[in-house]
């Protein structure tokens, strides 16, 4: 109990009132029809978040304030997404109260959940109208999931490495004077594309022939690069292990605000531009799936996105977010059709398609 | 007790109603079984595992159809032999299976002198420095401690430091197969003592000043009497080492940096990374099936271990 | 002793390397724990108890850690009567089948812990059991079961059957001497038995991620979870935290019942 109150001091402290979220809430007009029958609230919802820096500001933009609209305390559940995964599956398929009320999730991983058929259509959450075509999840029916933002799988580098200038093209990852001082994820995810157009291939080949990308991440193999994930990367770059990767700009972002210099580009092979989203498993009481459409509902608004979304310095689905502090027109900020044109998106259906036996094949490379 | 000075007092009325009632539902004529009776819980507790594992093998029985990704209806042993057909699995098999064995052989080097000093020394100090230096790491889980080798053998770690300080350049030590087995030995090292050290205290120390005053070296003596009876504590350790080794996943994952996945690390990405989990649990059932043949072969090759001593002295 | 110096200094030797080897990353973690930067690093950057400071004022960490310990009790409990009784009966009972007995008693190790996880879950979950604190303690039990049932049968093996036999002759029937006799000679497995087994489930999180949600998160899965996006040294400051609580515990053992009971077969 104590806890609530301490949650909603702080939060009053924090967001004057919280009179700007309620007016999010209320913006909609569905909203504020809907608080005359509204359904029960229920004391706390679950919000599955990524740590560190990722739930600061989903907290700071979207939770705190939506406590402080309803009342409904919000706790972050920050099992990766996808080790939530199967838990979710196991408790849909055995017709459980799932352990989560909404799952912030990659669109690929959501899409296959959407498939599989765990999601709850988000279609009638007012605040669809206000977003970009960002917000609609490619190739699947309705909204099972609400994309909330964009990123882009940089080109991390360590400017004192490069005193000739930022590096302009994928091939750098095979200078002999980078040897075992690269890295990639360790499914390769975000490289697969990039590394098709540097092996002298075609995106327009992919699925079907993706043997250019095998080559050339052959290539890098006999480079010795580390293979990680989030955390890896940044403490990788602040311990001095490497001095070029292929990485999420905010965990770049995170290591420079640690005192790390850094900087990141877009090589000329383009990037790989990815989107986040949020959803609801099945199988939760009315009164809940409500109260976390709601919440999902709020994280639509302007307000919301500008908070949530300078913590992630990444661009938004609603327009009239302002960017971050030196962020407009940074290549990992694409906001105009012209910043697109160097990224490379994919279809999430290829994706979710292909994905395994892309990572299998990156994993046989370097396991080999 | 206030009740000790009765003639007959009221916790011996207890125990002979305890006697009885455990006579009358389990007559002596049974007393063949009681052991199956004592193992029975621990059996059942397994048998958690066990029920587990049949869903397991069901599902692995099933191919993921990618366009639901929901798994398919027939049965199948498609999982499988896409499995004995991929390069990747047999290496990271064979990875495997060859760092246990590494694993489990140093590891057993180094704990029989640890726990052979800890055992015999004549101090109580030493003996208790020895016991709280074992226990200690125990607290800082797996995840952490692989941290804290990060910061000692990383490039710019002390390690490196101290190489530095003799003129040699920073040489890299981690992200590779012997980091990986260096930091299981690591963690693995109390286990072994833990389970060494009991066998060795129940050697008889007059039995090696014996050989030692008949003109044996202490070498002799340790090859010919303390390194046979300690055998079945060697079995017991050696088979902890080896079936948690073979099945670990922490220490691959942060020491090896992504190139030197164990089995373990391979159904992970199966059943999380690529949501195949048919895929993840045929990997899963091929990994029981491997470690329980090794189990089953050092039972065979060296006896029951530690369990059989209470036996073998009879 | 007195033993010849190419001995003493081969075990010394020996045993110094591993005395640097186990202490070497809790002393990191230790001066980690310490800095003032906001990067875990040895030797630590200032000193400052800002980290310690962060951790006190953190209620779910505390929370968590409260539902460790009793994860941990629970599993200890189960364990003590079960491994106990496994451990004597394959210790002094010739048993048939035992190889297959043994490693059926062994699948906790031979499966790994993702499997485990999954499997339990799907089996709690079928029996609704998922959400508590309890089944988590079940859970921590089975997959170190066998460690308790080779601590206690360790020590069975200072157990002389002549004297269970003594006081069978004696005229003792069999639950006293099971009380009296059986029992006490293997008193040091069952307590250093229990110990790791409470250490052990302390530290748990693989299994554990599986079983627990957001309300019932124990603080190896959530260190474990915060460590995937983002290491700070507040994680090394709660690990020193677990030390200390470690350093308290085995203080007190020794005071109680002395720590040479680990090692006492007879």
């Amino acid at each position: 109990m104590t806890k609530t109150t301490s949650i909603l001091a702080l939060t009053r402290r924090r967001f004057l009132g919280g009179a700007a979220a309620l007016s999010g809430l209320a913006a909609t007009g569905w909203t504020g029809k809907a608080f005359a029958q509204e359904p029960e609230k229920p004391a706390e919802i679950i919000v599955r978040a990524w740590g560190g820096s990722w739930v600061a500001a989903l907290q700071a933009g979207v939770s705190d304030p939506f406590t402080a609209a309803t009342g409904i305390a919000v706790r972050h559940d920050l099992t990766e997404d996808n080790e939530i995964q199967p838990k979710v599956w196991a408790a849909v398929a055995q017709g459980r109260v799932p352990p989560i009320h909404i799952n912030w999730d990659t669109t690929t991983n959501a899409t296959k959940s959407a498939l599989r058929g765990v999601t709850e259509d988000l279609s009638d959450l007012p605040n669809l109208a206000n977003t970009t075509e960002l917000a609609k999840p490619v190739g699947l029916e309705g909204y099972p999931i609400v994309n909330t933002y964009g990123y882009v799988y940089v080109l991390a580098y360590r400017p004192s490495a490069f005193p000739d200038g930022a590096p302009t093209s994928l091939q750098v990852l095979l200078d002999p004077k980078f040897k075992g001082r690269i890295a990639l994820y360790n499914d390769g995810i975000g490289f697969h594309f990039p590394a098709q157009v540097a092996g002298g291939g075609s995106l327009e080949d992919i699925p079907g022939n993706m043997e250019p990308a095998w080559e050339f991440i052959r290539k890098v193999k006999a480079q010795e690069p580390l293979l990680g994930e989030d955390p890896d990367f940044t403490t990788w770059f602040q311990n001095g292990e490497i001095d070029l990767a292929v990485t999420i700009s905010t965990n770049a972002r995170e290591a420079m605000k640690n005192g790390i210099d850094l900087a990141w580009t877009v090589p000329e092979e383009g990037s790989k531009f990815e989107t986040d989203g949020l959803w609801i498993p099945k199988g939760l009481p009315a009164n809940e799936l409500y109260w976390a459409k709601q919440y999902i509902n709020f994280a639509l608004t302007v307000e919301a996105q500008q908070v949530w979304l300078d913590g992630l310095g990444l661009p938004g689905v609603v327009p009239g977010v302002t960017p971050p502090e030196g962020l407009a027109g940074d290549p990992s900020y694409p906001t105009e059709p012209a910043d697109f044109e160097r990224l490379i998106r994919v279809p999430t259906a290829v994706q979710v398609e292909h994905e395994s036996d892309w990572f299998g094949q990156f994993k046989a490379i370097m396991q080999g | 007790m206030q009740t000790s000075k009765q003639a007959y007092p009221f916790r011996w009325r207890v125990m002979d109603a305890v006697e009885n009632t455990a006579s009358a539902v389990w007559p002596s004529r049974f007393s063949r079984g009681l052991p199956y009776l004592m193992l029975l819980p621990a059996a059942l507790l397994v048998l958690l595992l066990v029920i587990g594992m049949i869903q397991i093998a069901e599902s692995s029985a099933h191919r993921l159809d990618r366009s639901t990704f929901l798994p398919s209806e027939d049965y199948t042993g498609a999982n499988y032999s896409q499995i004995f057909s991929t390069g990747l699995y047999w290496t990271v098999l064979w990875r495997s299976l060859l760092g246990s064995v590494v694993v489990t052989a140093l590891c057993l080097v180094f704990a029989f002198p640890y726990s052979y000093l800890m055992v015999r020394t004549s101090s109580p100090l030493l003996r208790k420095f020895l016991l709280i230096a074992l226990f200690l790491p125990f607290f800082i889980g797996q995840v952490v401690r692989a941290y804290g080798w990060l910061i000692i053998l990383g490039n710019q770690g002390v390690a490196n430091g101290l190489l530095g300080l003799v003129g040699i350049e920073p040489v890299r030590l981690l992200y590779n197969y012997p980091a990986v087995l260096f930091g299981l030995v690591q963690y693995m090292l109390p286990f072994a003592v833990l389970m060494l050290a009991p066998a060795l205290a129940a050697i008889p120390e007059e039995l090696e000043s014996a050989a030692n005053s008949l003109g044996a070296s202490w070498w002799r003596t340790f090859t010919h009497i303390v390194l046979p009876l300690a055998k079945p504590g060697l079995v017991g350790a050696g088979l902890v080492v080896l079936t948690l080794s073979l099945t670990d996943f922490a220490m691959p994952a942060i020491l090896g940096g992504g190139s030197q996945d164990f089995i373990a690390n391979a159904i992970y990405d199966q059943f999380f990374r690529t949501s195949d989990q048919g895929m993840g649990a045929a990997l899963t059932l091929i990994l029981v099936g491997i470690g329980s043949l090794a189990v089953g072969l050092v039972f065979t090759l060296f006896g029951a271990g530690t369990l059989a001593m209470g036996r073998d002295r009879k | 002793m007195n033993a010849p110096l190419s001995k003493t200094i081969v075990i010394w030797v020996m045993v110094g390397m591993v005395l640097i080897v186990l202490s070497a990353p809790t002393l990191v973690v230790l001066g980690a724990s310490f800095t003032s930067g906001n990067i875990i690093a040895f030797p630590p950057d200032g000193f400052s108890l800002q980290w310690y400071a962060k951790i006190a004022m953190a209620a779910d960490l505390r929370d968590a850690f409260m539902r460790s310990l009793a994860v941990a009790t629970i599993c200890t409990l189960i364990a003590i009567p079960i491994g106990t009784l496994a451990g004597i009966a394959l210790s002094k009972y010739a048993i048939r089948f035992e190889k297959t007995f043994q490693v059926y008693l062994l699948l906790p190790f031979t499966i790994p812990l993702i499997g485990s996880g999954i499997g339990l879950m799907l089996l709690f979950g079928q029996m609704g059991m998922l959400g508590q604190i309890w089944p988590i303690g079940v859970a921590c039990c089975v997959i170190n079961l066998p460690f308790m049932i080779w601590a206690v049968s360790a020590s069975a093996g200072g157990l002389d059957p002549d004297l269970e036999l003594a006081a069978a002759n004696c005229g003792a029937p069999p639950i006293s001497t099971f009380l009296h006799v059986t029992l006490p000679a293997v008193m040091p497995g069952v307590i250093s038995g229990s110990l790791l087994m409470f250490i052990l489930a302390l530290n748990e999180f693989l299994v554990s991620l599986l079983l627990t949600d957001a309300r019932t998160v124990t603080l190896p899965v959530q260190i474990y979870n915060s460590i995937r996006s983002i290491i700070t040294p507040d994680l090394a400051a709660i690990s020193v935290v677990f030390i200390a609580c470690a350093a308290l515990v085995i203080a007190l053992l020794d005071r109680l019942v002395g720590l040479d009971i680990f090692l006492k077969s007879k």
